[in-house]
């Protein structure tokens, strides 16, 4: 054996199975390297070991056990104390839940949060008017609400799109100011009629109706005229 | 040492130091014959099975003969887990205040002493895991608190700072596999396959494991010798 081979054997051998009459060893007694070293070695771990393995605790084993018997069941009973602590916090927790009405607008919202669209019909406000009321309460940031009223059918009715909430809050502002006669505001018959002949009056249809000329008895009759073809007048367009 | 050599050149080289060693080994192995606990004994299994059934059905007597016979064993598994005998005594502490809350969930069929030893190397990790967060969090490091054997037992205290100096020559700089390896088969003689079985490494992981552990703690002393730097290149 030479100084690598040994060298290696006590890098990563056992030194305990190292017996005097082992190749190690043999070459330790001539070597005059690997001899000193296997001997600091085994000094070495040979001490660890002993002072090690008779190092006594010095606590005694029945104060140790009667600390471990104590600090057990205290933690155990703290650990129940913890169990009920956090049941009793969970509990708490779901009949807020359900009983306050916070908790019921989170679970009601969280069934229905997607927006709808409602029809609201009304007997007092004009469409404007309502689309003017409950705009406010439906533009908040981020909102997709719409109002869609219909303007010219005039059907006394506006429809919104919106959240529930968002819903429930405009017809309740339109409920509130349709009760309210002050509030109301609907054109009379006439001022009805006299926007129908402005608008008829923009669409070319404003030329009024002649009036029929008063028929007399001792007036002959007399026999038509034959048809000729009638001049165009401008500006007639009535046949 | 040249001398020495050519003295005895067919006598195979046994230093003083060395039949000291034999020596101090026997009588080593005598006493801990007497204190740790002979598992190739079935009755001893008998004894700790029936002493944890007491102990789990409330008997604190049973549970104190259970710690008289493990406490030694438990803080000289703790000595090699922990930086110095302080803390190996809380870890020792530790082990068993879980002992008791668990013995209810020890099962006969394997030794008692396994069952401890897991709890020892679960305790140990735990510990110097929760004192790694802890000196991370605190401004200033805690002082330790002056333990009894310092003033009423002078003797001890030298053993106890020989103790420390040996663990952090020896271990501070393993892991914790290869220290816990090396410990229980170079400085405890357990062999490898007592070891993969308390363990529960592979006996292949003991091994490499081992190798390692001892490559680490000898390069010091191996690096004097002049074919050292040949035989690693």
């Amino acid at each position: 054996m030479n100084c690598h081979e040994c060298l290696s054997e006590l890098a990563t051998g056992s030194l305990r199975d190292l017996t005097p009459d082992s190749a190690v060893m043999l070459h330790c007694v001539t070597c005059p390297y690997c001899g000193p070293l296997a001997t600091a070695l085994r000094d070495r771990e040979y001490n660890a070991a002993t002072v090690l393995n008779n190092l006594p605790p010095t606590s005694s084993p029945i104060t140790v056990a009667e600390t471990a018997a104590m600090v057990s069941r205290r933690r155990r009973l703290g650990k129940v104390a913890v169990f009920l602590t956090g049941a009793a916090l969970v509990a708490t927790f779901w009949i807020s839940l359900f009983t306050t009405g916070l908790g019921r607008s989170v679970i009601g919202g969280g069934a229905s949060s997607g927006p709808e669209t409602e029809t609201i019909p009304l007997s007092c406000l004009s469409p404007e008017k309502a689309a003017e009321l409950v705009g406010p309460y439906l533009r908040s940031s981020g909102s997709s609400s719409k109002i869609y009223h219909v303007d010219k059918s005039r059907v006394a009715a506006i429809t919104i799109h919106g959240t529930p909430h968002e819903i429930a809050q405009s017809s309740a502002v339109i409920q509130q100011f349709e009760t309210n006669p002050n509030a109301c505001q609907r054109p009379s018959i006439a001022e009805q009629i006299r926007q129908m002949q402005e608008e008829l009056r923009k669409a070319g249809m404003d030329q009024p109706i002649p009036e029929p000329a008063p028929v007399s008895a001792s007036t002959p009759v007399q026999a038509p005229a034959p048809v000729a073809a009638p001049a165009k007048t401008p500006g007639s367009r009535r046949e | 040492m040249l001398a020495h050599a050519g003295a005895m050149p067919t006598q195979p080289y046994i230093s003083p130091a060395m039949s000291r060693n034999r020596f101090r080994r026997e009588k080593h192995r005598a006493s801990e014959t007497e204190n740790v606990v002979a598992y190739h004994d079935r009755s001893s299994y008998a004894l700790d099975a029936q002493l944890a059934s007491l102990a789990s059905a409330g008997d604190d007597a049973a549970f104190t003969t259970l710690v008289t016979r493990f406490q030694r064993a438990v803080f000289r598994w703790a000595l090699t887990f922990g930086r110095d005998p302080d803390e190996a005594e809380d870890i020792a502490q530790e082990v068993f205040v879980r002992a008791h809350r668990q013995i209810g969930n020890y099962r006969s069929d394997g030794p008692l002493e396994a069952w401890l030893y897991r709890i020892t190397r679960r305790t140990a990790t735990q510990i110097r895991r929760t004192r790694k967060r802890r000196g991370r969090l605190a401004l200033t490091p805690a002082a330790r608190p002056a333990r009894d054997v310092y003033t009423t037992d002078p003797g001890g205290r030298v053993d106890r700072e020989r103790a420390a100096t040996v663990i952090r020559e020896l271990f501070s700089a393993l892991p914790q596999r290869q220290r816990e390896v090396f410990d229980l088969v170079d400085l405890q003689g357990l062999s490898p396959a007592e070891v993969a079985a308390r363990t529960g490494m592979k006996p292949v992981s003991v091994r490499t494991n081992l190798f390692k552990a001892r490559k680490a703690i000898r390069d010091s002393l191996l690096a004097s010798h002049p074919a050292y730097q040949d035989l690693w290149r």
